[in-house]
């Protein structure tokens, strides 16, 4: 692969993936599958699971690059919204038994993501700081911010489980993200 | 927008970014927002607290498999749309770079079980082909396994090592198998972060740290959930790599 397609912006690079270019599209692969795969394994608790939603993500993004829209936000955010949303596709055709049980066999599989973690640690710091805002919220916050975004739960199902009414559940997600944004700063974590 | 409107979806622009409305519901909300700007001045506010939070997932790597088979789609589609001409400016179309013999037929999908087996045979095949992809040299090393069925093998590609294993019983109950590193002049194996449970068909899978030249043994024994610094537990496997 040449080094000047390595050396193009994200934005440059779609251009190309746009017209077909394998090679180009390989690069934003290279560049976003790591964050991909961790978005995918999060949601879906097994390797097999985030694999699948990876693969139809990556596929589906070759086969509508044109939709990318560079004034709509970075290369990487239009990326892991993808990823999350064919996770949340993949995780409401599953039953609630079923996401029990992937959540389960899930344990296994994280010793591997401790190794893992090694070994992307240029990321840990953003994380860290995503992680701690995250932490720092109220507990009831933190919970149905994590329910929805990485259970793919909706706050109608939230509410049901919480037994809470539906406008608490959707104010505490507000809340919950309005004080994350604000501890996280304007531009400090790029996404 | 009247006072109404809004009243009908106030609180939601949260829920929204967060992807935890109902399609339906998502569809009718879009309409609104397109309308009211408060509604969107809200979105815009609580989309990049929910667009930093893939970061706060554990960051892993996938694998070489898992995009070994996306990019032999993707470059199969790059060279039929080449062939169909469908316009005239498009770059050199992608070349099949890659020997793929072994490779199931494309426009194929696997079963997410069928999917983990496919990833072995990957890792197996690397190694009976003597080269890998970027040329570098494979081999494979036999495992000395203590447990009856069981085997394991290192697949080696230049400086790098991953221990492959088949039929391992599962540690016993509260522990795990921690993989040791002894480095080559050393008769004291070194901890490795390295901890894994085979999947529930005695398959697992681990990236074994540091360089192949430098080690003369790969070890694994079975542990606390937490790893050690030194063995506690037996051993279940070696690998001589010399």
């Amino acid at each position: 692969m040449g080094q000047d397609l390595r050396s193009l912006a994200d934005e440059d690079v779609m251009q190309l993936v746009r017209r077909g270019d394998a090679r180009a599209f390989e690069v934003i692969y290279d560049r976003h599958s790591p964050a991909a795969f961790s978005l995918a394994y999060r949601m879906m608790g097994t390797r097999a699971g985030a694999e699948d939603v990876t693969q139809d993500a990556f596929l589906s993004m070759w086969r509508s690059g044109a939709r990318y829209d560079r004034a709509r936000g970075s290369v990487r955010t239009w990326v892991l919204g993808i990823v999350h949303n064919r996770a949340i596709d993949a995780l409401r055709r599953a039953t609630v038994h079923d996401r029990r049980r992937a959540g389960d066999e899930g344990i296994e599989e994280r010793f591997e993501a401790r190794e893992r973690t090694d070994v992307e640690a240029a990321r840990h710091e953003e994380a860290g700081t995503v992680r701690r805002a995250l932490d720092s919220l109220p507990a009831d916050q933190c919970q149905v911010i994590e329910l929805a975004y990485f259970g793919g739960f909706t706050h109608t199902e939230i509410a049901d489980m919480l037994d809470a009414p539906v406008g608490t559940v959707k104010g505490r997600m507000r809340l919950g993200l309005r004080k994350m944004r604000s501890q996280l700063g304007e531009g400090q974590v790029a996404v | 927008v009247t006072t109404s409107d809004h009243a009908a979806w106030v609180d939601c622009a949260g829920a929204y970014v967060l992807g935890a409305m109902a399609p339906d519901e998502r569809e009718h909300f879009e309409v609104h927002l397109a309308a009211c700007t408060i509604c969107r001045e809200e979105v815009d506010e609580l989309r990049p607290a929910a667009e930093a939070l893939p970061m706060a997932s554990p960051q892993m790597v996938p694998t070489q498999a898992l995009k070994d088979r996306i990019m032999a789609e993707v470059e199969r589609e790059a060279e039929l749309l080449a062939q169909a001409g469908a316009s005239a400016d498009r770059p050199e179309p992608a070349r099949a770079r890659r020997s793929r013999g072994w490779w199931p037929p494309s426009g194929w999908r696997l079963a997410p079980v069928a999917a983990a087996l496919l990833i072995a045979g990957v890792l197996a095949g690397t190694a009976l082909d003597g080269t890998a992809r970027d040329g570098t040299a494979t081999r494979s090393i036999s495992a000395d396994v203590k447990a009856p069925g069981a085997s394991a093998q290192l697949q080696v590609a230049g400086e790098k090592a991953t221990l492959v294993a088949r039929n391992l019983p599962a540690p016993p109950a509260g522990r795990v198998y921690e993989v040791w590193i002894m480095p080559k002049g050393s008769a004291t194996p070194r901890p490795t972060s390295v901890l894994f449970v085979p999947r529930g068909d005695g398959s697992a899978e681990a990236a074994i740290p540091g360089s192949v030249s430098d080690t003369q043994k790969v070890l694994v024994t079975d542990e606390p959930s937490a790893g050690s610094d030194t063995p506690t537990g037996k051993v279940i496997l070696s690998a001589t790599t010399t």
